[in-house]
Parts: C-alpha cells; structure tokens; sequence
C-alpha cells in the first residue's frame, strides 16, 4: 500500500509543477506582457497603471528565467498578491467567496446524488425496461440544456409568472428575522440549485447505471438471490456497492466542473462566490484573483483526484498490485 | 465504385438507431436553415423603435426583441455562425486531441507518460476558467473563439484516442502487420486510423454539440464574438435586462440552441451504438 501512495504522489509532482507552469502562461496574456502587445489595437486595453503594477509585482520586464523564478517564488510562499481592484489581499476575498459557492455546489452535489443514484439502479437494474428508455430519454434531453437557457426559463416561471421565488440575490433585503429569515434564504438558493443539478444529474445517472448493469449478471450477485435475498436486496447490497467504487475517483473531476457551472450560474442569480469573483475579475482584468483562483482551482482539483485514487486503492487492493480488471 | 458507396450508406443507415436517424434529419434541416438565412438578414437588422418587446404574433413568430428587430429572423439569421464556430472548434480539438492521444497510446513509454501528464494538467483546470481568460484577454475575433474552444477541450479528445488506440493496438490485425514486420507509420495510417474512424466520428459529433455550447456560454456572458456577428448565445445576452416584460426573448434562442445541442448529441450516441454494435 505504501509503495501505492509513494507511487501515485511521485506522479502527481510532475502535474502539479505543469499547473504552476500553464498559470505561468495564462500571466503572459496579461498587459505589460510580451502578448499584450496583440490586445493593445483591441480596444481592451487597461490604464497604463495596472500595466506598470503587473511588471513590478510579476517582474515582467525582466528576462523568462527570471520571470519564472519570481513566479514560482511566490507560489512555494502561497503569495498570492492584492487585489487590483479593492487593494484586499486575494486570499482574503477567495475566503469571503467560498463560503456561498460551497453551500450552493454542496447542497447541488447532494440533491444530484440522492436523485442519481436511486435512478441508476433502478434502471441498471432493468436495463432495457420502460423505465430505463423513460428515464434514459429525459436525462438525455436535461444533458443537452444550456444552463443559462433553464436558469432563465425557470426565473420566468417562478419568480415572474407565478412570484414564488425570488429573482436572484442571497436573501432579502432587509432580511427576516429567525424562521422567516431562513425559508427566504431557502427560497434564494432553490433555483440555481436546482439549475447546477440538472445538469450533471445525467452524468451520474448513467455511470451508476452503466455500472450496476455490469454487476447484475455477475456471480456474488447470483449468488446472492441463491442465499435468498430479494432482487432489490441483491442490486441494492451487492451490485450497487461494487459499482459505487469507481464512482469514487471520478470525484476528482467532478471539481473543475462545479466551478465552471458556478460562474454562469453565480452570474445570473447575482451569487457572491468563487464564480462570480473569477467572472467579475476578467471582466475588470484583476490579474491577481484571476491567476490565484485558477491555481487554487486546479490544485484542489489534483489534491481530490489523488485522495480519491488513494481510497480507491485502499477499497481494492487489486488496484495497489497493479492487477486491477 | 458508385455502387459500392450506395450500399455503405444504406448499411449505415440500417444500423443506426431510429433517434439517430432522427437526429440526422435534424441536422440535415439545420444546415438548410442555414444555407437560406441570408434571407432573413436584412429582417434580423432592421431597426424598428415603435416594435420593440412586441410578444409573438403572426407578423413576428417569435415576437420582436428590445430594438423592435424580428426575433425569428434574428435567430435564423444567427444559425449558419452558431453552426460554423461549432463545427471548426470542434475540428481543433479533435485535431489536437487525436494526435495527442493517438500518439501517446501508440507509442507508450515515456512519451505516453509526459503526454498522458500534460493532458493531466489542463484536465485540472476548471474548463469555463481557461475559455474565459483566452477569449477576454486575446483580440477579439472569431478566430479568437475558435482557438479558445478548441484549445480548452482537446484533453477530452485525447483521452478517447489514446483508449481506443489502446484497445486497437492489442487487436490482432495489429499484432499480424507487426509480426509481418510492417513499419509504425505504415500500421498507424494503414490499419489503426481506419478503425479510429468510427471512435472519431463519435468525437466530432459529441464535439461540435459541447462547442456550440462553449460558444453560446462565452457570447451570453458578453465575452464571445464581437459585434455585429450574432449568435444563439449573443442574441440570449440580451434576455436577462427584460425578463420580467419579454419571456420570448429568452425561450426561442434558447430553444434553437437546445434543438442543436440535442441533434448534434442524438446523432453522436447513434453513432456510437451503430459502430460498437
């Protein structure tokens, strides 16, 4: 097991040192670089201030190997500069915005679970049954929705037609008090909720379908309606359990998606996280949060994905001898 | 020769599941929809204040939007850019994406593993981040859109290709060719590119549904083709400032949108259940 995990970390280096690398890039679009030159006939141009402030603290001027050593310098020191826009440190504001993409992203992972799993096994149960087309067919058309199309459908219907729920914003201004404060925001979070689960609903569906489909032919289930389980206890203890473990290290990727999805969604329903500060950050070309979330971004994303095929690892020890199917 | 072409295409046809079928048509007419929109432009542009945010009529189908311009010719109008962009991203990826991929399965070793790493690394980053940076900070054109799709989601591709190159490489007709002492080159275009053709197909339908997509993303959030091009994304921009007073602003793009989406993606799970079965 050992051996495994010094394994799969020895790998993850070279991954994250690409991370530091493409971040690295991504600042070369920026003003005051050898690229900008490009964007300065485009019109998008930014003051002369911000571009004399990205070559002091980036050491644009400066020759490449020595833009690159300032560059890692300061990721090993977790450095990751002000905020051009409110001169706040940049980890301060990522602080100040996790909070809201977290319980949004968690409470839609959570609804896309409890929905997708029960629905995967019931038709991987069945494959080929009424059900398993009926459900196949609906996910189907939700996987080819854009986001924003349903998120403005949905505020059409609920808060314009019917004023059920409320346009967008975190909670009422002014805020209930106690109870009331906390069914409106219930009420705040329910639509763009509900828009970043739909989507990746399919996606699990079918995964949890795909894989209980496989099992239930296989013999421990077999041999489990033997015993005398039921067919629901035999897909539910058996065949679902085993086609849970390689649902595990897709966790990892499931990361970069949520924050893609959350920049639209934060957008429309005007939602203070990660999303809407990487968007509003673009928009007002402030280099700092731009570069400090896509590296906290993809990191956290490597640091899932190794956690994720460590417990896969310590779950089948066919995976650490290297003998997995 | 002309005989033999007929017969594929009806083999093809007979194995393709009926929604593929479906969905094939439905392209079809897309594409026709976009052959003729050169029709609808002059309508798409026309300028009328004293018709603005009328709701669908039988003059305006799809009502008129907050410059008082027909939304049905607009949306026609905006197909044939929603249909290109999709198409030549998709192409850059997919480019990219199975030469990276095709190599890295065909090869193995250690050019695998710095490849199979470097797709590891954009894999990591959120996808909307990247198309963001690429199409806010590099001049805008659709050159620009294209690059930026097509460059964010090759990794995919490269994926696919490297799995199914895996697969191939290990089927017999590989190993004989090997053992009959054919060359790399020649067994990669030879025997493994014409069975990496249905897999590709798969890719490019697949694809072109997820660029359209992209495109729309990056145009709905003001970042995508610059003005006076329009796409499905670009014509939705506008939706938001009047949903409480002009629904149809935001249903009938959309829908246009979701019907290809749709399409493009029926037609590529049709393809892949016609090819593995």
């Amino acid at each position: 097991m050992i051996r495994y995990v010094v394994r799969r970390l020895a790998l993850a280096v070279p991954t994250l040192a690409g991370i530091v690398v493409l971040v690295f890039l991504l600042l070369h679009l920026a003003p005051g670089s050898p690229v900008s030159a490009l964007g300065a006939e485009s019109g998008r141009r930014v003051s002369g201030r911000a571009a004399e402030q990205m070559r002091r603290l980036y050491g644009l001027d400066r020759p490449l190997p020595e833009r690159f050593g300032k560059w890692v310098g300061r990721v090993v020191r977790f450095d990751l500069g002000e905020s051009f826009s409110d001169h706040r440190p940049v980890a301060q504001r990522i602080r100040e915005a996790l909070p809201y993409t977290l319980t949004l992203n968690g409470l839609a992972l959570l609804l896309t679970l409890a929905i997708a799993i029960p629905l995967g096994v019931e038709a991987g149960g069945h494959p080929e049954s009424a059900f398993d087309r009926a459900s196949g067919a609906a996910l189907f058309a939700l996987y080819s929705t854009p986001s924003f199309w349903a998120a403005l459908l949905l505020q059409t219907l609920f808060s314009v037609k019917l004023g059920w729920l409320p346009l967008y914003g975190v909670a009422s201004d002014p805020e209930p008090a106690g109870l009331a404060g906390l069914a409106d925001r219930a009420a705040h979070l329910a639509l763009p909720v509900v828009c970043l689960t739909y989507g990746s609903l399919a996606f699990y569906a079918r995964l949890v379908r795909a894989g209980v489909a496989e099992a239930r032919g296989a013999d421990y289930v077999l041999a489990a309606r033997a015993r005398g389980l039921s067919r629901r206890q035999a897909l539910w203890k058996h065949a679902f359990r085993n086609a849970l473990l390689p649902l595990i290290t897709l966790l990892g990727l499931v990361l970069p998606g949520l924050l893609s999805g959350s920049v639209i969604i934060e957008r429309i329903f005007a939602w203070p996280g990660l999303g809407r500060l990487y968007f509003d950050s673009i928009l007002s070309r402030d280099y700092p949060v731009i570069l400090a979330l896509s590296l906290v971004g993809a990191v956290a994303t490597l640091t899932v994905t190794l956690a994720a095929d460590i417990a896969y690892a310590l779950a089948d020890p066919r995976v650490r001898d290297g003998t997995a199917p | 020769m002309s005989g033999q072409d007929v017969s594929r295409t009806g083999r093809f046809w007979r194995r393709l599941p009926g929604s593929g079928r479906v969905a094939l048509v439905l392209v079809a007419g897309l594409w026709i929809v976009a052959a003729l929109s050169p029709a609808a432009s002059r309508a798409a542009s026309e300028i009328r204040l004293d018709e603005r945010l009328l709701p669908p009529s039988s003059s305006h189908l799809f009502g008129t939007d907050d410059l008082g311009r027909d939304l049905f010719a607009r949306v026609v109008a905006a197909t044939p850019i929603s249909l290109a962009i999709g198409v030549t991203a998709a192409a850059v990826s997919l480019l990219v994406g199975f030469a990276v991929g095709g190599l890295s399965g065909y090869l193995g070793g250690i050019v695998d593993l710095i490849l199979s790493r470097i797709v590891e690394v954009v894999l990591c980053f959120p996808v909307l981040f990247l198309l963001l940076a690429l199409a806010a900070f590099l001049p805008p054109s659709p050159a620009t859109i294209i690059l930026a799709i097509g460059l964010t989601t090759w990794p995919g591709d490269a994926r696919y290709a490297r799995a199914e190159i895996l697969k191939a490489k290990s089927l017999d007709y590989a190993r004989a060719a090997r053992a009959a002492g054919a060359s790399t080159p020649r067994i990669l275009v030879r025997h493994l590119l014409p069975n990496a053709l249905a897999p590709l197909l798969v890719s490019a339908a697949f694809g072109v549904a997820w660029a359209i997509l992209a495109e729309a993303a990056l145009s709905f959030l003001g970042v995508g083709l610059p003005a006076p091009a329009t796409s499905w994304g670009g014509i939705l921009s506008a939706a938001p400032a009047y949903i409480e007073e002009a629904w149809w602003m935001a249903l009938f793009p959309g829908l246009a949108l979701f019907l290809t989406v749709s399409a493009y993606n029926l037609l590529a799970e049709g393809l892949r259940r016609a090819s593995t079965g």
